[in-house]
């Protein structure tokens, strides 16, 4: 085993040789390079890459241009963790056989997908690798929404938000379910780490790659990843954004450990109205209007339910 | 090496199923990810039990769909080691979007397909639909009549495709259950030898030299893509072709047995030819013969390579012959048949002048029976006889009901 | 780069990201590295740009909020220090300038065609309603 990358604060964080180069064409302020960036750095061990079809993999390996400065491989839509899980098994074998090129690496194999990818199109590919117990981690850059394809709703859009296929009209809030809680799903196959991330919280999220690293088998990350496109809001306001979602605890930072143990990891000192996250983004606009001011109320006791749901879990260990 | 090698028979009794598995243990097959389905099973459980009894030093991955088998081996391959699989049919049919995958990204994964009908109705024997449905997928394809050369054909397939200047994943083909369940007498080669002939993998860019980190499943659109399919193709057009007749050639050194891009029976002064797959070209050899002793200068041809389509050996094959049948074992829905319009086209500019007429058979597994073939010789002669084709172009053998015939 | 023809690049759309070999990538600052021509390193997106930001070291703490969140590798930073914004591959979306925490900011957007040494004679004072 490699030593685990020491990293005490963000000087020395800043010390990293990036893995991840510019001139990819995500917008300017997309939060999936911020979040691949920290993943990318948060190791100096070799890495194996995948992207499933969205836009990570459709701006970062555009012909005759890679961003990508480890191997990385893009399939299609649904199979990217499968990917990743075929070449963590050829580098099992060749490494029984003595036949790796370079045989005192440490390589970590690392899937990249949007929430269409992982919610929907590719939640089996992704459950048979959590199951099978590939040493591989897989990365949900949640930004609640087929953003690739331009807007359209995922079973990871939150209910109010108005998504080109569920919009929001005069008869209609926009979509009507809520998320779906992949990581407590992912979780429950048993894996030795599941967590959520922000890349706001930058230490949080190391810490916790790091871990999903360090442990033998299939570990699931769910990162928020908010998106200027589609959530509607200036670029410049990414990690504001970010701020909103872990401090109004619409994304909760925890881990769950084997399964079973959760531990939360953030809690923010000052926890702020959920109508202030909602109020900064273009896609819930909507809700503001007198005859849906009563979302609002729901969303806040939602995410109250949640966070009460997630300590009672803490406290009684299960 | 820490797994034990197995002492064969030089002759063995083995269905084609189990004939492929013990070609992927003598490949050494390094990953096999793989998902049942009938009547492919036994060649992936083969593989499982050797992995578990210590003859082959590799993975089996028991993944959760066709569709996932396919994409674990297209990661497998693209990490840089050897990798083959099989399906069948409906898991064929879910496979098809990586299928193509695989081949444009130029990783030589070996995949055995035993041939069975695709729903709906659904059915679990053999019939050439799930063969047919991968044509343009820019994948080798290769048909075994015999578990003898389902055997023979997936060692020669690891050398054809992995070849560097090749570096296209490989079908091999057999029927279900008439070829993958039906034992017969396989003539075998030492682990030594057949290793030997297959030879070490070399890795070409492989994702596991982290001197050389690649980039593989890009996005082009329409300033490059046009010229990487157009690069894929002239690779199967031009080069694939040589490579398979030079390993035929290597292997007839190795085993004694001589296969060709398109074989031949009984056709060298043939007037009268049945051009068909699979099982079916044994019973059509057996049925030729017979005519041949009624009078009739019957002959049979085979093909051994799907694709690239040999355009050229086909009609070679053909030249000088009066009458022929192309039979096609899957439903055109709609068209004339997959191989009557390839020969068509093989033969249109060719110096020429056979009469050409199609059949459909066997669809579901449906017998070809020696009295249909006989038959259906006697069709073609008479044909020969009249100069010109004497029934519609496209005739149905062995469906029941009111006479089907079209074009 | 040029536009070539069908039987001019590798087999299967791959692309490596470097000349030659590379030993410890995760060691080795970009100005070290050998990137290939394919590498987007070696790319601009400079005229996305409208607006960009100017780095003012006379106010920068080395923080590096600013590195760890540009999400276009955009920030160089070298021995815990920012060295300064690399114009190449920085898309102006002004990230940087949001998470400064100093009082002025040491990053600020300006127009594209703002001259650097006169928005940095005119850096704005210290906002203290803001402290």
């Amino acid at each position: 085993m490699s030593e685990m990358k020491q990293i005490k604060n963000l000087k020395e964080f800043s010390t990293s040789a990036d893995r991840f180069e510019g001139a990819s064409l995500l917008c300017p302020g997309c939060a999936h390079s911020i979040i691949v960036r920290e993943v990318l750095n948060a190791t100096n061990d070799d890495l194996i890459l995948s992207a499933s079809t969205g836009c990570l993999e459709v701006c970062t390996a555009v012909y005759p241009y890679t961003s990508w400065d480890a191997s990385w491989i893009h399939i299609g839509f649904e199979n990217g963790s499968t990917a990743v899980a075929g070449a963590e098994t050829m580098y099992k074998v060749l490494k029984k056989k003595g036949r790796l090129k370079q045989p005192d690496r440490n390589p970590k194999f690392v899937s990249f997908a949007g929430d269409g990818a992982s919610y929907d199109i590719g939640f089996q590919w992704i459950s048979g690798c959590m199951e099978r117990g590939h040493n591989m981690m897989h990365i949900v850059l949640d930004n609640e929404v087929y953003a690739n394809t331009g807007g359209q709703r995922s079973s990871s859009t939150p209910i109010g938000s108005s998504a080109t296929t569920s919009p929001q009209g005069r008869v209609s809030y926009g979509e009507k379910r809520n998320k779906k809680d992949m990581v407590a799903i992912m979780a429950a196959h048993g894996i030795p780490y599941a967590a959520q991330v922000s890349p706001n919280k930058w230490r949080d999220m190391v810490k916790k790659i790091q871990h999903g690293f360090a442990v033998e088998g299939p570990v699931f990350i769910n990162a928020v990843s908010p998106c200027t496109t589609e959530w509607k809001f200036d670029p410049k306001d990414t990690m504001h954004l970010a701020d909103l979602a872990t401090d109004t605890l619409v994304f909760p930072l925890y881990e769950i450990i084997d399964g079973h143990e959760l531990n939360i990891t953030y809690r923010p000192k000052n926890v702020i109205p959920v109508e202030e996250y909602l109020a900064a983004q273009g896609r819930f606009k909507h809700l503001f209007k007198d005859e849906y001011k009563y979302l609002i109320k729901e969303w806040q006791d939602r995410v109250d339910e949640k966070w009460a749901h997630l300590q009672r879990r803490e406290e009684a260990r299960i | 090496m820490a797994f034990d090698k197995m002492e064969l028979k030089d002759v063995e009794v083995w269905d084609g199923n189990y004939a492929a598995a013990q070609a992927l243990r003598q490949a050494q097959v390094d990953v096999v990810a793989a998902y049942p389905i009938t009547p492919s099973t036994p060649i992936v459980e083969g593989y499982a039990k050797f992995t578990a009894d210590g003859y082959v030093e590799g993975e089996f991955v028991m993944v959760e769909s066709e569709h996932a088998a396919m994409s674990a081996c297209i990661g497998a391959a693209a990490a840089g080691g050897r990798v083959a699989t099989a399906t069948s049919s409906q898991g064929y049919a879910l496979m098809v979007e990586t299928l193509y995958q695989a081949s444009g990204m130029r990783l030589p994964i070996v995949l055995n397909v035993v041939n069975r009908a695709l729903a709906a109705p659904l059915n679990v024997n053999g019939d050439h639909s799930d063969m047919y449905l991968g044509r343009d997928s820019g994948w080798i394809q290769l048909d075994a009549f015999s578990p003898q050369e389902a055997y023979d054909l997936n060692l020669i397939a690891f050398k054809v495709c992995e070849d560097h200047e090749i570096r296209l994943p490989c079908m091999v083909h057999q029927d279900g259950f008439m070829t993958s369940h039906t034992a017969q007498g396989v003539n075998t080669l030492s682990d030594d030898a057949a290793y030997g002939f297959v030879g070490e993998y070399k890795p070409m860019n492989d994702m596991l030299d982290f001197e050389h980190p690649v980039t593989h499943g890009v996005q082009t659109e329409e300033d490059w893509h046009f010229e990487h399919k157009a690069r894929q193709h002239n690779d199967l057009m031009t080069k694939v072709i040589p490579k398979i007749q030079a390993a035929f050639n290597d292997f007839e050194k190795l085993s004694g047995r001589k296969y060709n891009i398109v074989e031949r029976y009984d056709m060298d002064d043939a007037d009268v030819c049945v051009v068909c797959m699979g099982t079916s070209v044994e019973t059509a050899r057996e049925v030729a013969l017979e005519m041949r002793a009624k009078g009739i200068k019957a002959g049979v041809v085979g093909l051994r390579v799907i694709r690239p389509f040999p355009f050229f050996e086909i009609a070679e094959a053909l030249r000088g012959v009066k009458s022929i049948a192309v039979l096609d074992r899957s439903s055109p829905n709609g068209a004339a048949g997959m191989l009557f319009n390839e020969i068509a086209g093989a033969l249109y500019n060719a110096d020429t002048k056979a009469l050409l007429s199609g059949y459909i058979y066997g669809l579901g597994g449906r017998d070809l029976t020696k009295k249909h073939l006989v038959d259906l010789f006697n069709e073609l002669q008479a044909n020969a006889d009249a100069g010109k084709v004497t029934t519609k172009l496209q005739q149905f053998i062995g469906v029941r009901g009111p006479k089907l015939a079209y074009l | 780069m040029a536009k070539k023809g069908w039987d001019e690049f590798e087999i299967g759309a791959m692309l490596r990201t470097f000349d030659g070999k590379i030993d410890d990538i995760a060691g080795t600052r970009q100005e070290d590295r050998a990137y290939s021509q394919n590498s987007s390193y070696t790319a601009s997106v400079s005229d996305w740009r409208l607006i960009k930001p100017v780095f003012n070291k006379d106010y920068c703490i080395d923080c590096q909020f600013c590195w760890v969140y540009c999400p276009d590798v955009s920030i160089i930073s070298r021995d815990k220090k920012l060295v300064g914004v690399d114009m190449d591959h920085c898309k102006g979306c002004g990230i940087c300038v949001e998470v400064c925490p100093t009082n002025p900011k040491s990053l600020l957007m300006f127009p594209e065609q703002a001259e650097e040494e006169t928005v940095i004679a005119n850096w704005p004072k210290k906002d203290e309603e803001e402290a």
